[in-house]
């Protein structure tokens, strides 16, 4: 204990080890509350676009008081979807700041509803969000290294490593001491805002738990990196300089030829061409017979094969079934989207099992249920919700039956569900075996170190 | 340096040999220094590769935009005879051309749908942007030239020079070079050049790179000239304050914890940290919010569906006394035309409007990131570089706006077709020949004059860049007093 109290007093007695906690913690409890924040400013957003809703709702709802065309209902009623941010979205934002948190739908087509972006600025989105993730991912590392870069050399710089090892303690046990030490200052000033934030926003506590050793196992990494170029360099500042160019690679080179080369294996331009698929689709029916698009609907909806038939002018039920036989016929393009998304993900996934910085943000942001796999679950969401919208009302266009208030208020409204994070178990055992074997790396090389 | 090859020094052209002499046991210094070579020639691979490999991508979407445009152009060619109203919501799909200078810095590109569909009393989002169907990778940043310079450049820079003077200090040299008569000025000026010269050899390939596609396109000639200015420009900048950080610290290692530190500080921590500022400091309404503000302050101008509503009334009234008639019936022209003319014409005047308020108030929030930009050249760089490239913000505004244009045009000119070639009677079981619109004019993408961005974002730029060559130069010169007096 003594000889803890006494490094403690060394390692903080240092100017720039303190100053550099210190300015860790007021990062890290910045980038804390700037993600409070921005969830915050969502979700009022999806309060107030929930009022816009409700008077746009009861304005139709008004014009069907006396009861009138459920075909007209389903056309001019918009039905809001939206996706709250998880609890956990503060520390990692991912994509929300990109992805339309809140769609509203029609019965209309969906292909030719999905897509819309949310209004951002891209000159904001570029730079990307100052998170807790963005904190632990780019700038921890660096103070890693601002604490650990002289650790042999500064001794010997200073005259003192022959001293340390003459002492009765074995070298690497000191060295460990150190490390453990200042692994755990940086560790609490990490996980201290953090857990504060996760107790304010409600995060369950065994996900803060597990942000909090996913921090240590990046950590550890980054520790045991550090450990391992220290002990063999002479000077402090060929270690600075090593583990620099270390930190450049992994954070800021590696992730980005990996992007590209992702973008290059597999390109999307498939969802511009999904929308020109489906608006042919629909458009084009305009043109032909109307009872070969009621051929074409009757086919995978036989259900409605039975009822009344189609008269000369317009009627809602062919205008909803070209609908429906456009979003039919653009399917298997819209599985080869999904696939393609779906597809980048996984090669991320795949590339966080040797890149530490990837690892924790594909954790981090499974977790907090705000990546693009997240954007995905929600569009799938709201084609069930359109599925049962049109469950609804069909039996009331096919059939030409009357649309009433008391019909009007059944209306199937959106489920909202809370959003839920997953862990990314590949990813999170990749960190902990790389965290393993840098860590273990360190504390070969440590006992190597001779005076 | 051996004090044995130091010359008297006398008169200018003493001095300007004795910095040359600086400069020259400098760049020996470097060469023979592995850390140096190791990491410039890391540094000249990666921005080759970056140089390349975005080219090659760049090349991929212009030409993956320009198939999708044809696609579009003949799906639109292919109409059968139609009711030009059902044109006008069959719609048209226009994509974002690529700038030649796009590959050098994507900028917001990746970030801004590039899809625009345009069809009659709908404003359509751009969509499909890359960011929004990448996973978290993107957020790492982009392997362009522009990222190798900005960003990964001031760190070997500050690698390369944070011993310059601090080791000649250390080794004790600096005393006796001063002792001998050397003068701080001259000593300073050489390790300066030394130093410049090797951050532009750094920023090199990136800035032939440029010179290259200035050669071969010569509408972006004056582009490439401005952006190799900007480049070079800031890495002289980060040269100079290496050099100089080294000349005032004490230690070399103080000079590399500072150096460090400054480049967190600039190139990684404020452009992160200020767009957050900026996005709490403006807010703005989500696309539904916009969307129902459009809606209700269309409705209000009039329902055209509504016999009594005052707008258009009044409007069928003046239309009536234009040609002289009583009856919309007895009109030469089709007056269900005229109406939804006039109605695309007031609702179009609000997504303009609209738009501009959106542009302000991201405009505003640009304000207050670029307010920064001293304390952050790189900021200053970026508005440069982006703006330069066409791959920023003003430039995707410039895209929607003509985009608008082109829809309010497109749309018009159908509903005249409406007006002028279609009866009132029996007004919707009517076609017209196909040839109409293949005859409509195509979207042309106009992009923003050179003059303009020069104005705009290179002149505030190059502003920030000599503010602090100014202020490191005088400081320069200071410490150059500093260390003929005391050379410790």
């Amino acid at each position: 204990m003594k000889t803890f109290k006494l490094e403690l007093r060394l390692a903080l007695h240092s100017r720039l080890a303190s100053g550099a906690l210190v300015l860790l913690l007021v990062l890290a409890a910045l980038a804390v509350w700037s993600g409070l924040h921005a969830v915050g400013q969502q979700r009022e957003a999806l309060v107030r676009i929930a009022a816009v809703q409700r008077a746009d709702v009861a304005a139709v709802a008004h014009k069907y008081r006396d009861g009138g065309e459920a075909g007209y209902a389903a056309y001019s009623t918009p039905h809001l979807t939206d996706r709250p941010p998880a609890p956990l979205a503060f520390a990692a934002f991912g994509q929300r700041d990109l992805q339309p948190f809140a769609l509203r739908v029609r019965l209309l087509g969906l292909q030719a509803q999905l897509y819309e972006s949310e209004s951002i600025n891209p000159e904001l989105a570029a730079a990307g969000r100052f998170d807790f993730a963005f904190v632990l991912v780019y700038l921890a590392p660096l103070f890693v290294i601002a604490l650990m870069h002289d650790l042999v050399a500064g001794e010997r710089e200073a005259g003192r490593l022959r001293l340390v090892h003459a002492l009765p303690v074995p070298g690497a046990r000191l060295w460990r001491r150190r490390i453990a030490l200042r692994f755990g200052l940086v560790l609490a000033v990490l996980v201290l805002p953090l857990l504060c934030g996760a107790a304010s926003a409600g995060v369950a506590p065994g996900d803060a738990l597990l942000v909090a050793g996913v921090t240590a196992l990046y950590l550890a990494f980054w520790f045991g990196v550090a450990a391992a170029v220290a002990a063999g360099m002479r000077t402090s500042a060929g270690g600075a300089a090593v583990l620099l160019a270390v930190f450049v690679v992994l954070t800021l080179v590696l992730p980005t030829l990996v992007n590209g080369a992702i973008g290059r294996a597999v390109p999307v331009s498939k969802g511009a061409e999904l929308a020109l698929a489906q608006r042919q689709a629909v458009h084009t029916a305009w043109d032909r017979p109307k009872e070969e698009t009621m051929t074409k609907f009757f086919r995978t909806h036989p259900e409605w094969r039975g009822t009344p038939p189609l008269t000369a002018q317009f009627q809602w039920k062919w205008y909803y079934a070209m609908h429906q036989a456009g979003d039919d016929a653009v399917a298997g393009q819209v599985d080869d989207y999904r696939t393609a998304l779906t597809a980048r993900e996984d090669w991320t996934g795949h590339s966080g099992w040797l890149l530490p910085s990837v690892a924790v943000q594909a954790v981090l942001h499974r977790l907090a249920d705000t990546d693009l796999r997240a954007h995905m679950g929600y569009l799938e969401r709201i084609g069930a919700f359109h599925r049962q919208l049109r469950a609804y009302f069909y039996p009331y266009i096919f059939n030409e039956r009357p649309f009433g208030p008391a019909e009007f208020a059944g209306l199937p409204r959106w489920e909202r569900a809370a959003g839920v994070g997953t862990v990314a178990l590949d990813a999170l055992v990749a960190l902990a075996l790389l965290a393993a074997l840098a860590a273990g790396a360190g504390a070969a090389a440590l006992r190597r170190v001779r005076p | 340096m051996s004090a044995a090859t130091m010359p008297r020094v006398a008169g200018a052209a003493g001095w300007a040999s004795v910095a040359w002499i600086v400069c020259r046991a400098e760049w020996r210094a470097l060469r023979r220094s592995a850390v140096a070579v190791t990491a410039s020639l890391l540094l000249l691979a990666l921005t080759l590769v970056a140089t390349l490999v975005s080219h090659e991508q760049m090349r991929a979407v212009e030409a993956e935009r320009a198939h999708l445009q044809h696609e579009a152009d003949e799906q639109w060619n292919a109409q059968p005879d139609r009711h030009p109203h059902r044109v006008v919501h069959y719609g048209h799909y226009i994509f974002r051309p690529v700038s030649p200078l796009a590959f050098f810095d994507f900028g917001v590109d990746p970030y801004t749908g590039h899809t625009l569909y345009l069809e009659g009393h709908r404003q359509n989002s751009a969509n499909f942007s890359e960011a929004g169907q990448s996973s978290l990778l993107l957020r790492f940043g982009q392997l362009t030239p522009a990222f190798v310079v900005q960003t990964l450049t001031p760190l070997v820079i500050a690698f390369l020079a944070f011993g310059s003077v601090t080791r000649e200090r250390e080794r004790g040299q600096l005393r006796l070079l001063v002792a001998q008569g050397l003068p701080g000025t001259a000593l300073l000026a050489g390790k300066l050049a030394s130093h410049a010269a090797v951050a532009l050899l750094l920023a090199a390939p990136a800035l032939a790179a440029l010179a290259a596609i200035g050669l071969l396109q010569p509408a972006v000639r004056g582009h490439a000239l401005w952006m190799m200015a900007g480049y070079a420009a800031y890495v002289v900048l980060w040269a100079l304050a290496a050099v100089l950080v080294s000349a005032a610290a004490p230690r070399a290692r103080d000079a590399l914890l500072a150096l460090v530190g400054c480049w967190i500080v600039t190139v990684i921590l404020l452009p992160r940290v200020l767009p957050d500022v900026a996005a709490s400091q403006v807010p703005r309404p989500s696309r539904i919010e916009t969307e129902v503000a459009i809606h209700r302050e269309a409705a209000a101008l009039g329902d055209s569906h509504d016999p009594d509503d005052p707008h258009f009334a009044e409007f069928r009234r003046k239309v009536l006394a234009k040609y002289g008639v009583t009856r919309v019936e007895d009109l030469p022209v089709n007056y269900g035309g005229l109406l939804i003319e006039e109605g695309e014409r007031l609702t179009s005047a609000l997504f303009v409007r609209h738009m501009h308020e959106e542009f302000a108030r991201q405009e505003a929030q640009a304000g207050i990131v670029a307010a920064a930009q001293l304390a952050s050249p790189v900021l200053a760089l970026r508005r440069l570089s982006n703006a330069l490239a066409g791959s920023d913000r003003a430039s995707h505004e410039r895209f929607l706006l003509e985009g608008e244009a082109y829809r309010y045009r497109m749309v018009q000119a159908l509903n005249r077709l409406h007006v002028n070639q279609v009866r009132y009677q029996g007004d919707r079981d009517q076609r017209i020949g196909s040839h109409f619109w293949r005859e409509l004019p195509r979207f042309v993408h106009e992009r923003i004059g050179l003059a303009v961005i020069v104005e705009r974002h290179v002149r505030p730029a190059l502003a920030v860049f000599a503010l602090w060559l100014a202020a490191l130069v005088g400081g320069a010169w200071w410490l150059a007093r500093r260390l003929e007096r005391s050379p410790r």
